[in-house]
C-alpha cells in the first residue's frame, strides 16, 4: 500500500546539464549541439521588451520548410539503394514514425548521418532476424531489442550478404508498416522531391504552425551571463530561469494569490517587470538546420541596440522518439521530455540548459 | 590328552595320596551341592544352565557367495562412437539434391499415418500423430529464436540428436541447430505445424512413448 502511494510522490529522475559559452567563440557548440539533436517537435522564443517581430525573424520563420506525412511506407522501402542514393547520400534525410509509443510498439527512426534505428519488442526481434542489442534501460527480462543498420556502409552494397539479409527480413519475414513523419535538407542542389519519390503512397505536405502572442506586464527574472548559479540578490540562477521560462510557455499563472490553489510557482527573484514580451510557438518537424538558422537571427537582433537584456530559444524534441541527442537511447518512463534552452545574452554570450527525462542517457 | 585328566584315578594312585576316589553319581550330587552353597543367590534351575556345557563361537567365518560376474553390454561408450563416426555425412555426400527422395519418403510415409490428410481432417489428430512421428526427411524453417541468425534458416532434416538437429540446406550446407529457445515450422500439404523447440528435447526413439504435457510457457 505504501509502496505504490511512495511512487506517485517521487518525483522521477530527470537530468538537466547547464553549460555556457560564447556565440562568436571558435570552439562554441552551439551548432554541434543544436545539429546532433535530431528530431524537433516545436520551438519557441520569448523577446522580452518587445512589442513586434522583426522582419528578419519573421522570414526565418516563413521559410521553415514544410514536412511530409506519408502513411503505411514499409520499411523495407527506406533500405532500397533507389532512396539511399537519392536521398540518404545527397543531404540529410530524416524520418520519424508517427503515432507510434516508443515504450509499447515497434518505432523506426532514419538520422541525417544514414543509420537506420529500429526499435522493437521482443516477440517482433525473435521474429525478425536482424542482429540488435538489448535496450539499456530493461530489467532481469528483456523486453526491448535495438536493431541499428547503417545504410551508408561500403558493406551495404547492393548484392552484399548484409543487404540481402535485411531486404529479406523486412520484405518477406516480417514486414513492418509505419506512417512516417519525412523531411529531406539537401545543400543547394535540386533532385528529385520526396513528395515525387513517395507518389504512390498517400503523401501529405505539411506547414509548420506559428503562433504568435504578446504578453503584457510580465515579471521577468535578473539574469548575469557569468553567473551560472546565480548570486544572492543580484541575478537567479539556470535552474529558476528553467522553471519559470516553462511556466510562462505554459501559460501557467506566477502570481502565487493566497487563494489559489492551483499552483504556487512564482518569479525568482531578483526580477524586474517587463511592460511586453514577444511569445512566439512554432510546431511541427523541424529541421536542426533550420533551427541554427533562427539562432543566428536571433544573435543579429542584438545588432542594434535593444532595451532586452536577454532572449530565449526552447526546443521540444519528440517523446516517442527512439533517439535523444546522437544515437543515445531515448525512453518514455513517466515522460518523454528531452529538450534543450538557449539564453542569448546582450554581449552574445549564452547559456545551453538541456534535459532529459527518466530512461535517457545524459546529454553530451 | 585331555582323556588322562578326566578318567578315573587307577586305585594304586589313589591309595598312595591317601585320596578316595568317589563314584560318579557321589561326585555330581558334590558339585551341585559345593555350587549351591557357594552361589546361593542363584536358583536350581540356572546352576543346571551352567553345568550344561554350551560352545561359546569364538570365531564366525562366513564365507561369501561370489556375486555372478555381469555381463559386459556389448556395445561402444559416446566418446567410442563419436569416434567412429558411424553418424557423419561425409562431404562428397552432402548435396541437397541427394536427400530430396528420401523427402518425398518422408511426405508418404506422414500421409499414410494421417489416413490420408484430407482438406477438412482435424488439425487436433494431425498434432498428436506428428508429435510421435519421426522427422528424418522434414523440411523444416527456423520461424522464431532468441538468437537471430539462427532464423530463417531451412533444409532438409538429416539427423535428430536429443539436443539438435542436423539440417542441410539448399546450399549443401550442413548446419547444427539446437532446439532449445528455437521455433521451427514444418510445412505439408498446407497443413503448417509449429514445433516448439524447447519443450521437445528428446531422442527420437523416446519420444515415441512420451506423453507431452502442456506445462510451463511457450514464450521463448
Amino acid at each position: 500500500m505504501s509502496v505504490p502511494l511512495r511512487r506517485l510522490r517521487e518525483t522521477p529522475r530527470h537530468l538537466l546539464v547547464c553549460e555556457k559559452s560564447h556565440m562568436r567563440h571558435e570552439r562554441s557548440r552551439h551548432a554541434a549541439h543544436v545539429r546532433s539533436h535530431a528530431y524537433n517537435c516545436r520551438v519557441s522564443f520569448l523577446i522580452p521588451e518587445c512589442g513586434i517581430l522583426p522582419e528578419a525573424l519573421k522570414s526565418v520563420i516563413t521559410d521553415i520548410g514544410e514536412y511530409y506525412l506519408v502513411k503505411n511506407l514499409s520499411l523495407h522501402e527506406l533500405v532500397t539503394h533507389e532512396f539511399i542514393n537519392t536521398f540518404v547520400k545527397k543531404g540529410s534525410c530524416y524520418a520519424l514514425t508517427y503515432n507510434t509509443k516508443i515504450d509499447q510498439d515497434n518505432a523506426a527512426a532514419l538520422l541525417p548521418t544514414g543509420k537506420l534505428i529500429i526499435s522493437v519488442d521482443k516477440d517482433t526481434y525473435e521474429e525478425l532476424g536482424l542482429q540488435g542489442r538489448p535496450s539499456q534501460y530493461s530489467g532481469k527480462k528483456v523486453m526491448r531489442y535495438i536493431v541499428t543498420i547503417d545504410l551508408t556502409d561500403s558493406a551495404f552494397d547492393p548484392d552484399s550478404k548484409k543487404h540481402k539479409r535485411v531486404l529479406w527480413a523486412l520484405k518477406e519475414k516480417k514486414p513492418l508498416e509505419f506512417d512516417f513523419l519525412l523531411s529531406w535538407h539537401n545543400k543547394g542542389a535540386e533532385g528529385s522531391t520526396l513528395m515525387s519519390y513517395f507518389s504512390k503512397n498517400q503523401i501529405q505536405a505539411h506547414q509548420p504552425k506559428a503562433t504568435f502572442s504578446t504578453l503584457r506586464n510580465l515579471q521577468c527574472p535578473v539574469l548575469h551571463s557569468n553567473e551560472l548559479h546565480g548570486k544572492l540578490e543580484e541575478s537567479c540562477s539556470a535552474q529558476e530561469l528553467f522553471e519559470w521560462l516553462g511556466a510562462v510557455c505554459n501559460k501557467v499563472g506566477l502570481d502565487n494569490k493566497s487563494f489559489s490553489f492551483l499552483s504556487t510557482c512564482c518569479c525568482p527573484q531578483p526580477s524586474t517587470v517587463v511592460e511586453q514580451a514577444y511569445l512566439c510557438t512554432i510546431t511541427g518537424f523541424i529541421l536542426p538546420e533550420k533551427i541554427i538558422q533562427l539562432l543566428e537571427q536571433l544573435c543579429c537582433y542584438f545588432d542594434e541596440p535593444k532595451l532586452a537584456q536577454w532572449v530565449t530559444l526552447t526546443v521540444h524534441g519528440f517523446a516517442d522518439s527512439p533517439v535523444s541527442w546522437r544515437e543515445s537511447e531515448h525512453g518514455f518512463q513517466k515522460g518523454g521530455e528531452n529538450l534543450y534552452n538557449f539564453v542569448v545574452f546582450r554581449n552574445l554570450d549564452y547559456w545551453l540548459q538541456m534535459a532529459v527525462g527518466a530512461n535517457d542517457d545524459c546529454p553530451p | 590328552m585331555e582323556r588322562v585328566i578326566y578318567s578315573k584315578l587307577p586305585p594304586q594312585a589313589a591309595k598312595l595320596l591317601d585320596l578316595q576316589p568317589q563314584g560318579s553319581q557321589e561326585a555330581e550330587a558334590f558339585v551341585s551341592a559345593f555350587l549351591k552353597r557357594s552361589m546361593p543367590r542363584l536358583k536350581d534351575e540356572a546352576i543346571q544352565d551352567m553345568l550344561t556345557r554350551k560352545a561359546v563361537v569364538l570365531e564366525h567365518s562366513l564365507r561369501r557367495r561370489t556375486k555372478e560376474k555381469r555381463k559386459k553390454t556389448k556395445g561402444f561408450s559416446a566418446k567410442q562412437r563419436r569416434e567412429m563416426r558411424l553418424f557423419e555425412v561425409k562431404p562428397e555426400q552432402q548435396k541437397y539434391e541427394l536427400f530430396l527422395p528420401l523427402h518425398e519418403l518422408w511426405k508418404q510415409y506422414i500421409r499414410d499415418l494421417c489416413n490420408g490428410l484430407r482438406p477438412d481432417a482435424q488439425p487436433q489428430m494431425i498434432q498428436t500423430k506428428l508429435l510421435k512421428a519421426d522427422l528424418h526427411g522434414a523440411i523444416v524453417t527456423v520461424t522464431k529464436s532468441k538468437c537471430p541468425s539462427y532464423v530463417g534458416i531451412t533444409g532438409i532434416i538429416l539427423q535428430e540428436m536429443k539436443h539438435i538437429f542436423k539440417i542441410i540446406t539448399k546450399e549443401d550446407k550442413l548446419k547444427v541447430i539446437p532446439k532449445l529457445n528455437n521455433v521451427f515450422s514444418l510445412e505439408l500439404d498446407g497443413f503448417i505445424s509449429h514445433i516448439y523447440g524447447s519443450k521437445f528435447q528428446l531422442r527420437a526413439s523416446e519420444r515415441s512413448a512420451k506423453k507431452f504435457k502442456a506445462k510451463g510457457t511457450i514464450d521463448l
